[in-house]
């Protein structure tokens, strides 16, 4: 049988993937650099438009997460429970620190200038990669948390951290000795990934099963009622649902529209305004284990890639594809109206 | 001097003789002197020959006044003629003198009046003439100011050549003035048609053109000017027709496309007979009032849009029902259909007009056509699968048949019960024939399409696989269970010994609910085939739903089973429940390395349906259970949504089947109440947060974690290992 529309190409793999499975992929933001780190013990950075491996950067341990300082250096989170500095021009590496137990995210805030950790020590660590090598200088603080922190995300001056006992605390980086905001996530089940709205009005989280949740920040009852959850990745097989987790989510920078990718192999793009699904990409090779757009919205990386969920398994080799997006696919449509004035 | 005496002149003369004698007398009175006398005389003659003279001179201008004037009546006379281009009546012999100067003027001056009348007459003929050219001509050519009435006629030519001509002239003025008039009416029957035709207001249409056409009855205007405008006017309008025509025309052409295409009844389609019909006509043919008017092409245009809307409604409807047609003939056919999000997204588009419903259709139609085929090469194989099944479905019934202790208690109905169980014994004998069969049937239709037999959506052959091994392990199962009805009957046996009664025979009603509830429905069928392969640790599909949330739901309905009974199906259940929170690692490590000895294993050693060597191991099993009974049944609360039931579900079934009812004595630690809460919650949608978090909180921290968590476990366990392993 064929699909009414032939489904389209994956996209284009980039050679030289991570030997192991791929935690997480970032878009530079000025250029089409794809920071890429993995459980193979590596950062890799790849020039996503030549197809290029440009830097391969072996680390201690498995790297749980990595993200970009400028186009010229970048940080990586390892389970070795370090947080490094990765200068790509020469391979260079300075040690910020170190946490208690494996560090499980990091993101670079331009606004404080800043590098934030989160670990499964149950705290939160901000550094400041300026300093001389050596904890002492480059600790700006610890802020403990409730639980382990599986996912960060910053938008502006928010910083919101999403733990395991689906916690949720959202901090203002200027004063990071109390939680703004302790939440508790409004899905049932254990949290796999936050991310902030570009607009910073709010964050999407989503779940173990198959839901991704839409929050706003702002406490007044008129922002609350638009909070709303939606089920996404699943497969309805003779009547019954099989749920995925969703393990990526990805705001497009141009439109705020967002990718979802679950392990059931498909990265969806959603309209959160609209509540509607834009479009569903063709199934992946592997459980989706991350998702970048482009600083341009241009370009969709796709980490297809075992993510472990039902434990040590023979699987499909990890890849990465690289998508030119249409617009069609992230712009936000019109409401349609059933029938259009003539 | 001397005249006749008669004549007063010689009277004259004589009384002038007298008159001489007498002064001669006198003057011999006086004696004058003859000088003086002389003198006298010649005074006398000289004042008589003055007289004379004056007289004359008198006489001599008179003459000359009455030439002169005959003279110029002649010449008034010759003027008169030769300007009315007569020859003269009066031909002057001027030689021949035949008549005084008198008589010559009396003769001339009657006809000099006569002339003067007659070129009074003719004038008046010529003035009246060109006073009418004037009048048409300024018709024609339209000089606004009023005729000028005072013609100059050339008083030279007054001939009746000239005056010929001029009437010609005026005829022909005339001739064209109507000609004209003709071409006006011509243009005003054009532009009368053209205005009702397209229902316009022809009175105003005209006197825009000119005020004096308006009214039927008075002058109308003729002049150049008028006519340009007019046929100005005829071009405009004859375009805005064609215009509007080919508007019409284009409506119609796609009312009929649209009538054709929806098979629009007939007494429909009448009231658009006059728009139909027209539909090739050219220009110069419609000509009937007011097909044209702009109402009713709006009229017209207004149908064409009801029929396009009602046309695309019935697009999408034929859409919607082509791909329910196509869902249904995948249904009928066991065929997984394509994701249904590529038609959701079809029929967006269709509604956002992005894309075109036929190619839609089309595409739909050909997806059904290339269904339709494949599901007629699969007709002979499906009808065998049926038929496998519908054997499954026997032998299921039997083994609960043989399960039920009171089967031959003779009761309502029991011979047909009997007779039931007779059939499908023979059927089951045949069972595994049929498999083959279907096995090899399966396997040449996928060789020769070089394409994977699926049903629902799985691969026909592993159900066929799982079938086998399935039967095998019942075929195990069978023979254990005779073991341990032996070792049962001793136990009984002491048991009587020691306290002189005997249980009585385990009661089979849960046994009957569990099987029933599982094979309750024929879409159950494949279902509980897979689920039974589970623990066989077959790779398969199916096998992703194993450590993905949804399969608690299942945990939720096996433990409400499990309550029942709950010694054998504990270890099963909780082997389920490790795999679930523990991401399988066990199960898989236990098949491949035998190695691990962690203590999170350890209730796990046991495959779910491995046989249990011995009552102790089983109680050990159950005690573990009981310590987190707490746990778990909070635990499985928060997935109690009904629409989550998995496959996995049906473990159950396979374990109850496949259960001793020596199990069954064993005491059961949960009442009947508390399987009634999971119940309950279960139909509840969204269970109350704080019920959740709470054991969330509470359950010790390994039993939250993440994938990378365990991943990062995974290795070092194994690095471990492979430490251990080099030292």
């Amino acid at each position: 049988m064929t699909a009414v529309h032939p489904p389209p190409a994956p996209g284009r793999e980039l050679s030289n993937p991570p030997m192991d499975g791929i935690s997480n992929l970032r878009f530079s933001n000025h250029s089409d650099h794809l920071l890429v780190s993995s459980w193979d013990k590596t950062v890799r950075l790849y020039d996503a438009s030549a197809n290029s491996l440009r830097g391969e950067f072996m680390h201690g341990g498995p790297v749980l997460d990595c993200c970009f300082h400028d186009d010229s250096s970048g940080f990586s989170a390892s389970a070795d429970n370090t947080v490094r500095r990765i200068v790509f021009s020469y391979g260079k590496e300075d040690i910020l620190g170190r946490h208690d137990a494996p560090v499980r995210c990091i993101e670079y805030s331009y606004a404080a200038g800043q590098v934030i950790t989160g670990s499964w020590d149950k705290t939160l660590k901000c550094w400041d990669p300026r300093g001389a090598s050596g904890q002492e200088r480059t600790l700006v603080g610890t802020y403990p948390q409730p639980e382990r922190v599986y996912s960060l995300s910053l938008v502006g001056n928010r910083l919101v951290v999403a733990t395991a006992g689906r916690h949720v605390n959202v901090y203002d980086l200027r004063n990071m000795s109390q939680p703004e905001q302790r939440r508790e996530s409004s899905l049932k089940y254990q949290t796999r990934c936050v991310r902030c709205y570009p607009n910073g009005t709010g964050y999407a989280l989503s779940s173990v099963e198959g839901r991704v949740a839409m929050e706003f920040f702002d406490l007044s009852e008129a922002s609350q009622a638009k909070k709303y959850a939606f089920k996404c990745h699943r497969k309805s097989e003779a009547g019954r649902d099989i749920v995925y987790p969703v393990n990526a989510i990805a705001f497009h920078p141009v439109y705020g529209t967002f990718a979802t990718g679950g392990c059931d192999g498909f990265v969806n793009v959603w309209d959160g305004n609209n509540k509607k699904r834009l479009y569903q990409y063709s199934k992946y090779p592997m459980s989706i284990a991350a998702l970048s757009f482009s600083r341009d919205g241009r370009l969709l990386a796709v980490a297809s890639s075992y993510t472990f969920e039902e434990g040590d398994k023979p699987h499909e080799p990890d890849a990465i594809f690289v998508r030119s997006v249409n617009e069609i696919e992230v712009k936000p449509k019109p409401k349609v109206y059933p029938n259009p004035p003539a | 001097m001397s005249t006749p005496k008669n004549d007063p002149l010689l009277q004259v003369e004589t009384t002038c003789g007298t008159l001489l004698y007498e002064l001669q007398i006198i003057w011999d009175e006086v004696g004058e002197t003859d000088s003086d006398r002389d003198k006298m005389l010649l005074e006398l003659e000289q004042e008589c020959l003055e007289v004379y003279r004056r007289k004359v001179d008198q006489a001599n201008r008179c003459r000359a006044q009455l030439r002169q004037t005959i003279a110029d009546s002649e010449a008034e006379l010759a003027a008169i003629c030769s300007a009315m281009g007569e020859r003269p009546v009066h031909i002057r012999q001027s030689d021949q003198n035949s008549g005084s100067l008198k008589e010559e003027l009396r003769k001339i001056l009657p006809q000099l009046e006569e002339m003067r009348k007659r070129k009074v007459e003719r004038r008046n003929q010529f003035i009246d003439v060109l006073e009418q050219i004037q009048k048409i001509t300024n018709e024609i050519y339209g000089s606004t100011e009023s005729v000028s009435l005072k013609t100059v006629v050339d008083e030279t030519d007054l001939s009746l050549r000239k005056l010929e001509e001029l009437h010609r002239q005026l005829h022909e003025l005339q001739k064209e003035k109507s000609d004209r008039l003709k071409q006006v009416q011509d243009h005003l029957n054009v532009l009368n048609s053209l205005c009702s035709v397209m229902g316009m207001d022809f009175k105003l249409t005209v006197s825009e053109v000119h005020p004096s056409l308006g009214d039927s009855d008075g002058l109308r205007s003729i002049s150049n000017n008028t006519i340009e405008k007019l046929a100005i006017a005829i071009k405009k309008l004859r375009e805005v027709k064609i215009q509007r025509m080919q508007r019409l025309q284009d409506l119609a052409t796609t009312m009929l496309e649209l009538w054709n295409l929806m098979d629009t009844p007939i007494d429909e389609q009448q009231m658009f007979q006059n728009v139909t019909c027209n539909i090739a006509a050219s220009e110069h043919e419609i000509t009937e009032p007011n097909t044209l008017c702009v109402d009713f092409i709006n009229y017209v245009e207004a149908e064409v849009s009801r029929l396009e809307e009602l046309k695309s409604s019935k697009m999408k409807e034929l859409v919607l029902k082509k791909r329910s047609e196509l869902e249904d003939i995948c249904r009928k056919t066991h065929l997984v259909p394509d994701s249904d999000s590529a038609i959701e997204d079809a029929i967006e588009a269709i509604e956002s007009g992005a894309v075109d419903a036929a190619t839609i259709l089309e595409e739909i139609e050909l997806q059904i056509a290339k269904v339709k085929e494949e599901a007629f090469s699969r007709k002979e194989i499906l009808e065998k699968v049926e038929k496998w099944l519908t054997a499954c479905d026997e032998e299921c019934w039997l083994e609960e048949y043989n399960r039920d202790e009171n089967r031959y208690n003779a009761g309502k109905g029991a011979h047909l019960t009997l007779k039931h169980a007779e059939k499908a014994r023979s059927l089951v004998n045949k069972l595994p024939g049929m498999v083959e069969a279907l096995a090899s049937k399966t396997l040449a239709w996928e060789k020769e399409r070089e394409i994977r037999f699926m049903y629902d959506g799985i691969r026909l052959l592993s159900m066929l696989e799982e079938y086998t091994i399935l039967r095998q392990e019942k075929e195990q199962e069978r023979r254990r269970l005779r073991d341990q009805k032996k070792l049962q009957g001793q136990l009984i046996a002491e048991q009587e010994a020691l306290y002189g009664s005997k249980p009585s025979p385990s009661k089979p009603q849960s046994v009957k609910k569990g099987p029933r509830f599982s094979t309750g429905g024929a879409s159950n069928r494949r279902v509980s085939l897979g689920g039974a392969m589970l623990p066989t640790h077959k790779p398969d599909s199916l096998h992703s739903a194993k450590a993905t949330p949804q399969t608690r739901p299942s945990k939720k309905t096996e433990r409400i089973f499990q309550n029942d009974r709950q010694d054998d199906a504990l270890p099963a259940f909780s082997a389920v429940r490790r795999g679930l929170d523990i991401a399988d690692i066990p199960v898989r490590k236990h098949s491949s390395s035998a190695v691990n000895a962690n203590e999170l294993e350890s209730p796990l050693v046991r495959k779910p349906f491995s046989p249990i060597s011995s009552t102790v191991s089983s109680k050990a099993n159950m005690t573990n259970m009981l310590e987190d009974n707490g746990d778990t049944l909070q635990k499985t609360i928060p997935t109690n949504d009904l629409s989550y039931t998995t496959p996995l579900k049906t473990t159950s079934l396979v374990d109850e089947e496949n259960r001793t009812p020596k199990a069954m004595p064993i005491p059961v630690p949960s009442t009947p109440s508390t399987v009634s809460i999971p119940m309950q919650t279960a139909m509840t949608p969204a269970p109350p947060i704080p019920f959740i978090t709470k054991p969330v909180e509470e359950m010790p921290e390994e039993i939250e974690q993440s994938f990378e968590e365990r991943r990062l476990a995974f290795l070092l366990s194994k690095t471990q290992i492979t430490s251990l392993i080099q030292v």
